[in-house]
């Protein structure tokens, strides 16, 4: 039998709710974000405006290139694209139905409809990066960042790919209220946007980490108990494990995930960005705004709203160089 | 890996309710073109649409997964399958979105005099999670939403689910409802025609939207199994070219094409139909055209498109086509390009315009989306 295909991360990127990009611009919220005005940033990074772009496109081009800027070498056509995000168009989604519905005037503005596509992003980031492969969008509220970054690990691992582009981003809408009918938090919870991209590749030359597994636990499954067969399964000697909880756990839950296993760090990335369903990819490709000392066992862990868990492991390898150190706007 | 078995197929399009309407409907020759009922629009007398009949289904948001659920029974009965067989199973679903499951709500409160409606603005995702619910599936469940392409996609992901051995079944769903937000932007982009979707033909002006709900049921196959049709392969590519425009030479059409044939382990010339996307706009048809001439030079099998009679059905257009087309070839017969009279000189090919006999064999279907988003399948008529 085959050896199973290893993955790695050649490069990452997040952007947060505030315009941040790197380690030095992050925010620990405090409150419900302002509205964010990505049309400077998005020239910035892309080099020039995307002018008929919308808010939830300037999301995934910031994010997609920065992540591409940050790769070692200059990406192949041949590189797939993933894209998850939870809610998809949601401000071009509402002003469409309120330009046809009555009493609106009752007919779609051109471009806002063609934004409306769902797969719009991924058309951006494809053709900002150059890439004529494979390009899916996984819009499914809850997991879509876990589930593309499933998808892509297994495409990868078949040698379908060498190479793929991955990222998940959402928006929110302003006021809060309106969020909440999409998109329910509590009080205490942040209204969160942004977008995280992994660069992943399958030769292992250069990578800062190895994609290990994403996995998928039943209704009810225990948390604690996912996790623990997960740092078995993986855990290297004495490397330190560090659990990124994701939105839907909650604070008992942590608690327990916590106590675990001794020595587990736990990273709260989502007080950099709120709350939103592809937060995960935020809070992972944050993780590399920073040097490792050590190679580190990062899991994170998510449920969704039936119960059902999703967890990513990866093992940072130790560096002296942050993406962000490589390449900033 | 397994071979990928077309195990059940469910379908509610135009023609009502069952594969079975839809395929009397081809054999007829007759367009499933219907007066648009279910909303007023400033330019009504300007396009033509496939509707459903929404009379056996419930009014507002509660329709949707009353169509999608007679399709899903179809699938499962054709399969000779209950809901407690899918239990392990992945649930993949392509669709634009769920637009139309909002208006008719927003519909249902507005005509009801409720002061300030609130739409019902679902994620595309919001479906899959409610229909994996209902039937008690507790494997995989994505939803993918590329465009016109998004259930083709699904068809794709899913076979890649089972070949890779994450699950032996997969139910497939393609979801789309007629919705005045896609009729008004395609109307303002100037891409409905008037007289219907004429695909290939010199006169041809855009397309015909169209309204319909596909269920496919895929199973890895195995040596009890009687012949049937199997899913031999597959591609997914994006042009880069335009947001809403093919390459004009067609080649990143054909290169889909020539991904999906290479994934099935085929060559050109063993391809014996296409069932083309063939929406019937200018750009589409244009670049499908020279993509099939560049790929199956002058050894060009015949190809058909099938848009007219079930209007298109956008993202779900994948599974319902499929449902539809390999209806027809297991009735015995490959259905003409209804709408087509007169061949463009610039395209230099000719759809089919009379009914041909269904030989066993592979077949293409493409689709292809806004954001440049193709897939390509290849399928084993047995």
């Amino acid at each position: 039998m085959a050896e199973p295909v290893s993955v790695y991360i050649h490069a990452a990127a997040a952007l947060g709710p505030c315009l941040d990009t790197c380690a030095a611009e992050r925010t620990r919220l405090a409150a419900d974000p302002p509205p964010a005005e990505l049309k400077e940033l998005t020239r910035k990074v892309v080099g020039a405006p995307l002018r008929q772009a919308s808010h939830l496109i300037e999301l995934a081009a910031i994010g997609s290139q920065l992540c591409l800027k940050r790769l070692p070498w200059p990406a192949p056509e041949n590189t797939a694209v993933y894209v998850g995000t939870g809610l998809a168009e949601v401000r071009k989604t509402h002003a469409v139905f309120n330009q046809v519905m009555p009493p609106g005037p009752g007919m779609a503005s051109p471009f806002d409809f063609i934004n409306a596509a769902n797969n719009m992003a991924a058309f951006y980031v494809a053709k900002l990066g150059n890439f004529r492969a494979r390009n899916l969008t996984v819009t499914q509220e809850e997991f879509s960042f876990e589930r593309t970054l499933q998808l892509a690990l297994t495409d990868l691992r078949a040698g379908c790919y060498h190479q793929a582009l991955v990222g998940g981003m959402d928006e929110n809408s302003q006021p809060r209220s309106n969020h909440l009918r999409r998109f329910p938090l509590c009080d205490d919870q942040i209204m969160g946007e942004g977008s995280g991209w992994l660069y992943l590749g399958t030769r292992r030359e250069q990578a800062r980490a190895e994609l290990l597994t994403v996995r998928h636990g039943a209704r009810g499954a225990d948390a604690a108990s996912l996790l623990a067969d997960t740092v078995r399964a993986w855990l290297h000697g004495s490397e330190p494990v560090v659990l990124l909880p994701g939105f839907r756990l909650d604070k008992t839950e942590i608690a327990r995930l916590a106590t675990a296993l001794p020595g587990l760090e736990m990273r709260d990335y989502l007080a950099h960005c709120g709350c939103f369903h592809t937060a995960a990819a935020f809070g992972i490709g944050a993780l590399f705004d920073h040097t490792w000392p050590k190679p580190t066992l990062i899991v994170h862990i998510n449920r969704d709203g039936a119960g059902g868990l999703m967890l990513v492991a990866l093992r940072l390898f130790a560096s002296n160089e942050s993406d962000s150190d490589r390449v900033t706007p | 890996m397994p071979a990928i078995r077309i195990r059940g197929l469910g379908l509610v399009s135009a023609y009502g309710i069952g594969v079975e309407r839809a395929v009397q409907g081809l054999r007829a020759g007759k367009p499933g073109i219907t007066p648009l009922t279910l909303f007023a629009l400033p330019f009504q007398d300007q396009i033509q649409v496939n509707q459903f009949d929404h009379a056996p289904f419930p009014p507002g948001e509660a329709g949707a997964p009353a169509i999608l659920e007679a399709a899903v029974r179809e699938a499962l009965s054709t399969a000779a399958l209950d809901t407690l067989d899918l239990r392990s199973a992945a649930l993949v679903v392509g669709t634009s979105g769920y637009l139309f499951a909002a208006e008719a709500e927003y519909r249902r409160q507005y005509v009801a005099d409720r002061p300030a409606p609130t739409p019902a603005l679902r994620a595309p995702g919001y479906f899959a999670q409610r229909v994996a619910q209902d039937l008690g599936i507790d494997g995989p469940v994505l939803t993918l939403s590329t465009a016109c392409s998004s259930s083709a996609n699904a068809l794709l992901v899913a076979a890649d689910l089972i070949r890779r051995g994450d699950v032996t079944r997969a139910l497939v769903l393609g979801i789309e409802g007629l919705s005045a937000v896609a009729l008004t932007g395609f109307h303002s982009l100037m891409l409905l025609d008037p007289q219907g979707c004429r695909p290939f033909d010199a006169q041809r002006r855009g397309m015909q939207l169209g309204e319909a709900d596909g269920a496919v049921l895929l199973e890895a196959e195995n040596d009890a199994m009687p012949a049937g049709d199997t899913l031999l392969g597959g591609a997914n590519l994006c042009d880069i070219h335009h947001v809403t425009s093919a390459t004009p030479d067609g080649s990143a059409m054909r290169a889909v094409m020539e991904m999906a044939l290479a994934d099935a382990g085929l060559r050109p010339e063993e391809i014996g139909v296409i069932k083309a996307h063939g929406t019937g706009s200018l750009d589409n048809d244009t670049a499908e055209a020279a993509a099939m001439r560049a790929l199956f030079g002058d050894a060009l099998p015949i190809f058909t498109g099938i848009k007219r009679y079930l209007g298109h059905t956008l993202g779900a257009c994948g599974v319902v086509e499929l449902a539809a087309f390999l209806g027809c070839l297991r009735a015995g017969f490959i259905p003409p390009t209804a709408g087509f009279s007169a061949a463009d000189p610039e395209l230099r090919v000719t759809p089919l315009t009379d009914f041909r006999p269904a030989a066993k064999g592979p077949v293409m279907l493409n689709t292809f989306g806004f954001g440049g988003n193709y897939a390509s399948l290849v399928i084993a008529h047995g």
